[in-house]
């Protein structure tokens, strides 16, 4: 049987983040497709959700949990093998600082190696929980 | 830059695994360096998170004219892109349903580089009643 020297409970390097209108427009200026969103336009953001700002895409916070699960299990590790599930639980905004931390759950032994599973939560600078979810990545 | 679908996008009209549309693009040096920046992550390998494969997938296809909120994303990552090599992205309605009166719309995509190798795949829970979702939000409002 596959084993790692990960343990349980270990937690893994937590990433804040600052975000930005800039970071923000930054993020959806990658994007290939022509369109109004509530994360580049302030009338839609108002008219769909009533806010008075447009909110970051939730994508964002998974490349943040992304770099916290890469710093730990690795990026030969990671970027090929590892996962990133999110349930966003409130919006995130210009001026916001997202803090991801995690800790490790779940080892089990698979095909390739060991399956690791990491709990996450995103918070705000408030300490108000962001999102919840959990990663993965196979640990030869 | 890709154009909006111009088909009404009707929620009780979709079918689950429906194909949703099926584009190429080339990964720029430019693109990735602009990820990692709005990231803060010099080393951030996957720009393609930005792109948003599967909500490009249902856009090219369909105007949303009610929108939605992200409720969550899955996503799973096999290889990093490389820049200058064309990504190939096929996406689907992967599962729709109600949940505390709320209409949910689950789509995915897939991408490969143009060498052949497996990129990532990319699940979004999109809330179709993003009003529901203010509300929650500003419950003064």
């Amino acid at each position: 049987m596959a084993s790692t020297s990960i343990e349980i409970d270990q937690e893994i390097p937590s990433v804040t983040k600052s975000i930005t209108k800039k970071s923000i427009d930054q993020f959806e200026g990658v994007g290939i497709l022509e369109r109004e969103n509530i994360h580049n336009s302030p009338e839609l953001a108002q008219r769909q959700l009533g806010t008075d700002y447009v909110l970051a895409s939730g994508r964002m916070s998974v490349t943040f949990a992304a770099e916290s699960l890469r710093k730990f299990f690795g990026p030969d590790v990671f970027n090929h093998s590892g996962t990133v599930n999110l349930k966003f639980l409130r919006p995130v905004k210009d001026g916001d600082s997202i803090t991801v931390t995690g800790k490790v759950v779940h080892q089990e032994p698979v095909e390739k190696g060991t399956l690791v599973s990491v709990d996450l939560v995103c918070e705000n600078q408030n300490q108000d929980t962001t999102a919840v979810g959990q990663g993965t990545a196979i640990v030869p | 830059m890709l154009s909006q679908g111009t088909k009404i996008l009707k929620y009780d009209d979709l079918v689950i695994g429906e194909q949703l549309g099926s584009f190429e693009y080339v990964l720029t040096q430019e693109m990735l360096d602009d990820f990692r920046e709005a990231v803060e992550d010099p080393e951030a390998p996957f720009p393609t998170l930005a792109v948003k494969h599967d909500a490009s997938a249902l856009n090219m296809v369909y105007k949303d004219t009610t929108g939605g909120v992200n409720a969550g994303n899955e996503v799973e990552f096999f290889n990093p892109p490389i820049p200058g090599k064309k990504i190939t992205v096929s996406g689907r309605v992967a599962d729709k349903y109600v949940r505390r009166d709320k209409p949910y719309l689950v789509i995915e995509a897939t991408a490969t580089d143009e060498d052949g190798r497996l990129l990532e795949r990319l699940r979004t829970y999109q809330m179709k009643k993003p009003d529901e979702v203010g509300k929650k939000w500003h419950p003064q409002a």
